[in-house]
This record gives C-alpha cells, structure tokens and sequence, in this order.
C-alpha cells in the first residue's frame, strides 16, 4: 500500500508499518540493515560462512535484536535481495 | 482573643513531631476542625501547630478549556480548583485561613528545600492573606528533639525569597512545557484518529524518554558477532582451577590452531605477579546512591526509596533525606549518634569499635548542599514497629554511616601466567589483606577470596582439560530504574526530588514497562516526535540550560521573567510546527496507540482456530461486552463466550492450570478479585466446590 505525497511515491517498510526513508525500510528497520551488513564481514572473517548461512545464524542468534532479526527474515525471505547479495559477494 | 503563633508544616506527622519537640512539658493537645488536625503544645507562649497536605496550590491555565493550545497565561490556585478529587484541600485551606486571622507570628516549618519552601509560601500567601514578608523559617534536617528546638528557639529571620523564586520559575517552566507539549499531542493525536488518549511528556519527561529510545534502538538493531576464548582445567596442589588463554580470538581458525598447540598434558608457571590495592570507604549517601544501593540489593524502585527513606525521616530516624549532599560535617555530632546507635545490639560491637578511636573523621564526596548534609541515621530507636522494608533501608543508612568512617580495605590480587604449548594463559587469585570498612557494611559488600595455593614461578602443572568456546558479543544493557536514576543525575535534569516520579510516570503512561525500563511502541513514537519536531525543546542541551538558568535565579543573577519569556519564545515556535505538521506527524503515533489498544484487551490466541487472537468486543446492537475471535472477520472462525456485564476485565496474560486456556482477571464491586478460565467445559469448574 502507498500514500502519495506530492513529492511522489512514499512506500511502507517491508517489514513494519512505518514509512519508509530509503527504499525498502524506515528508519529503525534501515539501521538493523545496515548493522547487518556492516557485522556481515567480520562473521565471514570469522567462520567463513556465506550471506545466506549468516542470515540464518543471525536469525537464531537469541542476542540478535529484533528489528535486526525482522529484517534477517525479510531477506532470507526475499529471494530476489538474496540473489543480489550472493552476486555482489562473488565479485568480491 | 489572645493572639498566638501559627507554625506551618509540611505533613500532619512533621506537625505532630514539631509540636511534641517544642512543647516544654512534653505535652501537646490534639484538636480537629472539620477532619484537619492541629496541635498545640504545653508551653509559655501560646503556639499552633497545623500541617499542610503537600501543595495545597498549583497552577493552572487563566483560561478555561483544556482542548486548545498554546497555552502561555496562567495563575497559581487551590488545588481543588484544579485537579478533580482534591476536595479534601478546600476544607485544609479554609482551616489553616481560619488559623491564621488570630495569629501574630507565623513560622515556616516545612521542609527545607525548594518544594518544602513553595508549600509554606502559596500557604502564608494565600491562605493566611500575605503574611509571607512577616514569616520566619525554620531550618533543620531532622526530625529530632534537640533539632527541632534549635531550630525554632533560632528561627531564620525571613523566607529564602531567592529559594523560593527559583522554585516558583521551576513549577511555571515546566507547567508552560507540560501543557502545551501534553495538549498537542493528546489533542493531535484526537485529531488524526479520532482515539482519545492520555499523552503526556514536559521539560524533563523526553529527555529521559529519548535516553531510554535511543538504547532501545541499540539493542533492537543490535547484530551480534562471534569471537573464541579458550578455556582450560588445571591442577594446582590439590585444586582445580580453570584458567583462561591470555586473548579474544577472532577466527575460529586461529582458535582451533591455538588450541591444538595447547593440546599437551602440562603446563608451566612462567610469571606471578602479586598486587596490593586499597579500597577506599564508600562516600555517605545522597538520595541518588541510597537509591541506587536500595535497587541493587533490594530491588525497591528509587519512587519506593524515597517513599520509605521519607518515611523513616518523619519518625526521626534518618536525616532529610531530599539531599544532594555527600558531606557530614562534624556539627551533626558524630560521636553523639554512635552512642545512640551503640544502644542497639546488632551496631554494639561495630560502633564500640569506632567510639574507641581518639578522632573520627568521615570519607566524603565532593557535592555540598547549602541546605541539608547527606543522610545520616540519627540514632533514635523507633517508636512503632517497622515493616521489612523500613527495616532494610534504616539498617543500610546506619551501616553505611558506620561504613564510611572505617579505614580502607587492602587486597591483594595475583595474577599468573602459565604456558601450555607456548600459549600464555592466565589465572588470577584474590585476597583481603585487611578488611577495614568492609566489616562495617557487611552483608551490603562481599568481597570473596579466590585463594591460590603456594605457586612457584617454573612449577609444573597438569592440565585436564582444555576446550574452545565460541561466544557472541552482547547488546549494552537496558536501563533499570536505578541506572536511569543515575543518567539522569549524571545529565543533571531533574532534581533530586523529581527523578524518581519522573521515571514512575513513564511507567504510568505505558512509555516504558517491565523493570528493565522496556520502551514500548507508544513510548517509542512519542521520542520520535520529540527528536524530529521538538528538539529544542526536548534536548538535554536545552534542560540543564535551564537548570542553570534557575540555580542562576537562586543567586540572583536571572529573573523569573527572563526565563519565561525565553520559555514561551521556543515553546511557540515548537507548537506552530507541531500544529502545521499534525497529520504527518501522528499517524504513526495514532496507529501505535491503537495497536496498544488492541493489545490491551488481547487474551491470547483461540484455543479453537489455534489462529486468531481471542479479543474482548463490544456488541454494535446490544453494546454487551464477549470474547470474540479475530478470524471472525475473516469469516474462519466463530469462536464467542460471554462476559460478566458489570465489573473491570483484564487478561491475565495466565493460561488456565486446568485446561490451557487463556484467563481473565475480574474485579467487581464488593467482590473479591477472581480468574475467569473462558472454557465452558474447564475440568475445574465441574470439580465440586
């Protein structure tokens, strides 16, 4: 569901019901996603492991903050964000 | 008739107490006119002791209506013109003006600080009709015999006015803040949704609401990493210990390299180093660290300390104890309350011990308050018997009293360094060299020795087990009361009087829940609102400006007047914004406050569909009250039951011991509360009886 705003489309985050300030997420699901992706490095330094092995781990993880666990399950969930992620870590 | 002294207090037990302390016979007379106790003491001079409620006067808008705003004129009025149920403070203040037409001396009598300054002058103001310029001020910081005495035979010739100012700007500040920050929301959010609800937020409320939101934040989006230690079982003498590899590690790779060089059957003792440290005395207790110290040992909220500590205050066993003091100075006499303390058994041995020594002199912080020292135990013995609680928070006063007088702890730490397989692992032992003050405030400080045996630097150790562990980092902490009491304090917003309500507040409109300070979805839009429209206003910047700005008033280098002026300035522009953005704005606030809603009257999930939420529902036709199921609306499932149509229902958030179904709380009128399990065929309602 969109809410139009005169300076064009605002979307809802893809996981809670707030606005979203980027492309897919508001503000607060935003900064779990980028702690994702920031903290992704150091497990792949650490285990070795791929984007997609993360994700699950992260998502069991009891430590794992909730917002950053709704957005973990959005991209697990997510095939078309899981494929790009895969891609952009084999050019890596 | 013969004219008299009228002494006003803060509390109708201060009025009993100052009444007993001052009469010369010890004898004092009770009367009552109209349900408002008085009492006059036996003594030369006729003398009339009447006790406030608290704030008899409050403010309120000049203008009636509670549905507009800005709101910027206002006036101070009784209480009961104010705030609905106060009717008790119409007669109060009727009997105290009556009081007050034959008396040619009046003395304030309540207690010394800002808000004990405000009561005694609204009441010589307004209900004794201006006698405030006439008035003279007793000061005192406990409720003992002797002090009380001094205190009114060597009364303070006027009111503090510079106290009083202060207070005054601070109650008409945060009023301006309250209301109109209040109203705009509560109206907004009406508004938008057409949803009534109760929000409020002022000058110190957001500030705290944001540090809570912005830890919240950071555990919610909190990502955990892994990192290795390892650890290792050693035989040392006849002991095992566990000892830890020196480093975190960052791979599982390395992890497991060290470990396999470490997999051999002994280790060696490369390095002991021994450590001697002090530990100094606590400092004696303001009313921050008394409530603090009350949270970590006995879980008692900082609004439960300050309940209790005022309590025991007006039985005469502790010192006031609204201070930000963390000095005893040597005119509250040391050696005069160790004696008294000296009487009661479980001190007769500690303080016989300190009484012995030929000079005493207190550890100390750095804070003074011109108007109370930190709080100490009196001494007296208590003249009715104290609940635990009571008992918990007067013995933790004395031995911290006691506590601070006592010499340094010395312990010694070791450190070892053992080498399995070239890896440098550690074990660390610890040990009182000398107790010092520790022994005056057991059991509230535990220092256990971790004692090694003999160990020489070369010796052989075995090892018996050796293992990799993975662990994650964690989130920081979210606050507890106690915790939140202290950021606050190390913020400086608020007073120490208020701290405590603030956070209950918090509490009381569901912003925050749950003793770990839980921000809830409400709670969690309110700081949002706060950050993005209202951040001049809701700043930590912009607080302690103004409780500079009213220390400055104290001293008489601000006015009253500048400082609400400046408050009216920003709080117009803030509600201009906030109005303009209204719709935007509160969306996301109306659809949280809805979804509380919801939550509220939630039971739990249908036992039928095993889907939908079981929800308490009002009938459209009847307007009864039933338990419906969410997937009603879906047409999947027809799940009903009745409810009883008088009464309050809650959900227990309990499910049913008999049959697992979710129950409900209800409370009705000359009835006892009782659970209602909503299965028709619940083994337990068949059971007889």
């Amino acid at each position: 569901m969109s809410i139009e705003k005169t300076a064009g489309i605002v979307l809802k985050c893809k996981v809670c019901y707030r606005l979203t300030v980027g492309a897919d997420f508001c503000a607060l699901h935003l900064k779990a996603y980028e702690n994702i992706t920031e903290n992704y490095q150091v497990w792949k330094k650490a285990l070795g492991i791929s984007w997609i092995e993360y994700l699950y781990e992260i998502r069991k993880n009891s430590l794992t903050g909730e917002w950053a666990k709704e957005v973990a399950k959005y991209l697990i969930d997510d095939e078309g964000t899981r494929d790009v992620k895969e891609d952009q870590e084999r050019c890596v | 008739m013969p004219k008299y002294t009228l002494i006003i207090t803060e509390k109708p037990d201060a009025a009993k107490r100052i009444a007993s302390a001052i009469a010369t016979t010890g004898k004092v007379r009770r009367f009552t006119d109209r349900g408002v106790p008085y009492y006059v003491p036996e003594m030369e001079e006729k003398t009339i002791v009447v006790p406030a409620l608290g704030h008899l006067y409050t403010l309120t808008s000049a203008k009636r209506g509670r549905d507009t705003y800005p709101v910027f004129d206002f006036k101070w009025v009784p209480r009961y013109l104010a705030e609905r149920g106060a009717t008790k403070i119409r007669t109060w203040i009727g009997v105290i003006s009556k009081l007050s037409e034959n008396a040619d001396t009046f003395i304030d009598a309540c207690d010394y600080d800002i808000e004990g300054s405000i009561i005694g002058y609204c009441i010589l103001k307004f209900a004794c009709k201006n006698k405030e310029r006439m008035a003279k001020r007793m000061k005192y910081s406990t409720l003992t015999q002797e002090e009380i005495r001094k205190a009114y035979n060597q009364p303070l010739p006027n009111l503090d006015f510079a106290l009083i100012e202060a207070g005054l700007t601070r109650h008409e500040v945060d009023w301006l803040y309250g209301v109109n920050l209040s109203r705009a929301l509560t109206i907004a959010v009406k508004n938008c949704t057409g949803d009534c609800a109760t929000l409020s937020t002022g000058r110190v409320q957001g500030p705290t609401l944001k540090f809570i939101e912005s830890r919240e934040k950071k555990i919610r989006c909190f990502v955990p990493t892994p990192y290795w230690i390892i650890k290792a079982k050693v035989v040392v003498g006849d002991s095992v210990f566990e000892i830890k590899y020196k480093d975190f590690i960052e791979t599982k790779a390395e992890g497991e390299a060290i470990l396999a060089r470490s997999k051999t059957k002994g280790g060696v003792i490369e390095k002991i180093d021994v450590n001697e440290f002090q530990q100094k005395p606590p400092r004696p207790f303001d009313l921050g660290s008394l409530q603090s110290e009350a949270y970590r040992l006995f879980r008692y909220t900082p609004m439960q300390t300050l309940k209790i500590s005022q309590r025991l205050y007006l039985d005469a066993l502790i010192s006031y104890p609204r201070t930000a003091s963390q000095k005893l100075p040597p005119s509250i006499g040391y050696g005069d309350i160790l004696r008294k303390l000296n009487r009661r058994r479980e001190y007769e041995r500690i303080t016989g011990e300190l009484l012995a020594l030929s000079f005493l002199k207190p550890t100390q912080g750095n804070v003074e308050d011109p108007a109370h020292p930190a709080i100490y135990p009196t001494g007296e013995l208590p003249k009715r018997i104290l609940d635990s609680s009571e008992k918990n928070i007067l013995d933790l006063v004395v031995r911290r009293f006691l506590a601070v007088f006592g010499e340094p702890a010395i312990q010694e730490s070791v450190k070892i360094t053992i080498s399995i397989g070239g890896n440098e692992f550690r074990l660390n032992g610890r040990r009182n060299i000398r107790k010092g003050w520790f022994r005056f405030y057991e059991p509230y400080v535990h220092e256990e020795d971790i004692s090694l045996p003999p160990i020489e630097q070369g010796q052989k150790i075995d090892v018996k087990k050796i293992l990799l562990q993975r662990i994650y980092t964690k989130p920081v902490s979210r606050y507890n009361p106690a915790s939140l009491l202290r950021k606050m304090e190390e913020k400086n917003i608020g007073t120490k009087s208020t701290r405590a309500g603030i956070i209950q507040t918090l509490y009381d409109r569901k912003y925050i829940r749950e003793e770990t300070a839980t921000i809830t979805d409400v709670g969690l839009e309110i700081a949002e609102i706060l950050t993005k429209h209202c951040a001049s206003v809701a700043s930590i910047e912009m607080t302690r400006k103004l409780e500079e700005r009213m220390y400055e008033i104290q001293q008489g280098t601000e006015t009253r007047e500048n400082t609400l002026k400046d408050a009216i300035d920003v709080l117009g522009h803030v509600t201009t914004e906030l109005k303009k953005n209204e719709k935007e704005l509160f969306v996301n606030l109306g659809q949280a406050i809805r979804r509380a809603k919801l939550e509220g009257r939630t039971i739990g999930t249908c036992p039928k569909c095993q889907n939908g939420k079981l929800v308490i529902l009002h009938s459209k036709k009847t307007g009864k009250r039933f338990v419906g199921c969410t997937n009603y609306f879906e047409n999947i499932c027809e799940t009903a039951f009745p409810l009883p149509q008088t009464g309050r229902i809650k959900p227990s958030g309990k499910t049913c011991r008999g049959c697992g179904w979710p129950v409900l709380r209800v409370w009705m009128k000359k009835k006892r509360l009782w659970n209602l399990c909503l299965n028709p065929d619940c083994q337990l309602k068949k059971q007889p009886g």
